[in-house]
């Protein structure tokens, strides 16, 4: 998904990531990426959490109010893993 | 700017190693791959997303469940199709073809990775200018990166263009 994130800068396209694997996206340089602690399969958080899956949007959102490449940001989210 | 700045030498290290070892052995050992690396981030402009229509991709192997073929989740060379269904969606419509991540949130709640209702309010409370029509559904396990490239990413760039978009969230799982 790095890649497809520079792919969409590089035609025009500002795009925002949102991830929990910061290694890769980081390696990648993908232009506009948040970094969270959520468990792989909850990207934008907790199941039937809307206050976290909001605040998760939002913040990658804010992204596209600055030019890329933007620094990437990371966010205090997490939840505990079942 | 390209993609993946050093395509050749990427290509040539997985053809060596990973590559090698799962044609000798027919199973993948991660120690031998090597991830997409780059030296630049590509630049671009700022949007105000509320005057922006939004295109929504995701990795998480997503697809309507009865109207169409699920992505090939035990390839272990991976599946580099692309599905798209409707934003507006039931999410009981949606299954998930991906055998990579364990699907006990999505199972839960599908909004955890596939927040088609949650986008729609942000859209509907001016947050969102407009959404696209379309979802754009791709399976996330794409071992060989030449292949995304080569035929991942131009079908969806193809899509947000189709589409008209000013803008993309990408959501991978």
């Amino acid at each position: 998904m790095s890649l497809l994130n520079r792919a969409f800068e590089i035609e025009g396209i500002p795009s925002v990531m949102t991830t929990w694997r910061d290694g890769v996206a980081r390696l990648a340089k993908a232009p506009r990426v948040t970094f969270t602690t959520l468990p792989r399969g909850a990207t934008i958080g907790a199941p039937h959490d809307t206050a976290q899956q909001r605040r998760v949007l939002e913040a990658t959102f804010e992204l596209f109010k600055q030019e890329a490449p933007v620094k990437p940001v990371v966010l205090d989210e997490t939840m505990e893993e079942a | 700017m390209e993609i993946l700045e050093n395509r050749q030498a990427w290509e040539d290290h997985f053809k060596a190693n990973w590559l090698a070892h799962y044609e000798e052995t027919g199973e993948t050992n991660w120690k031998l791959y090597q991830y997409s690396k780059n030296e630049e981030a590509p630049s671009g402009k700022a949007i105000d997303l509320s005057q922006s229509k939004l295109l929504f991709v995701t990795s998480s192997g997503a697809y309507l469940k009865d109207s169409q073929e699920a992505f090939d989740a035990p390839e272990l060379l991976g599946d580099y199709t692309v599905r798209t269904f409707p934003q507006s969606t039931d999410l009981g419509d949606i299954a998930f073809a991906h055998e990579h991540y364990n699907h006990q949130y999505v199972d839960q709640d599908p909004q955890s990775v596939l927040p088609l209702r949650l986008l729609e309010t942000m859209q509907s409370e001016g947050i969102i200018g407009e959404l696209a029509e379309t979802v754009v559904s791709f399976h996330g396990y794409t071992p060989i990166v030449t292949r995304v490239i080569d035929e991942t990413i131009p079908q969806i760039i193809s899509i947000a263009k189709e589409q008209n978009v000013d803008a993309a969230l990408l959501v991978p799982v």
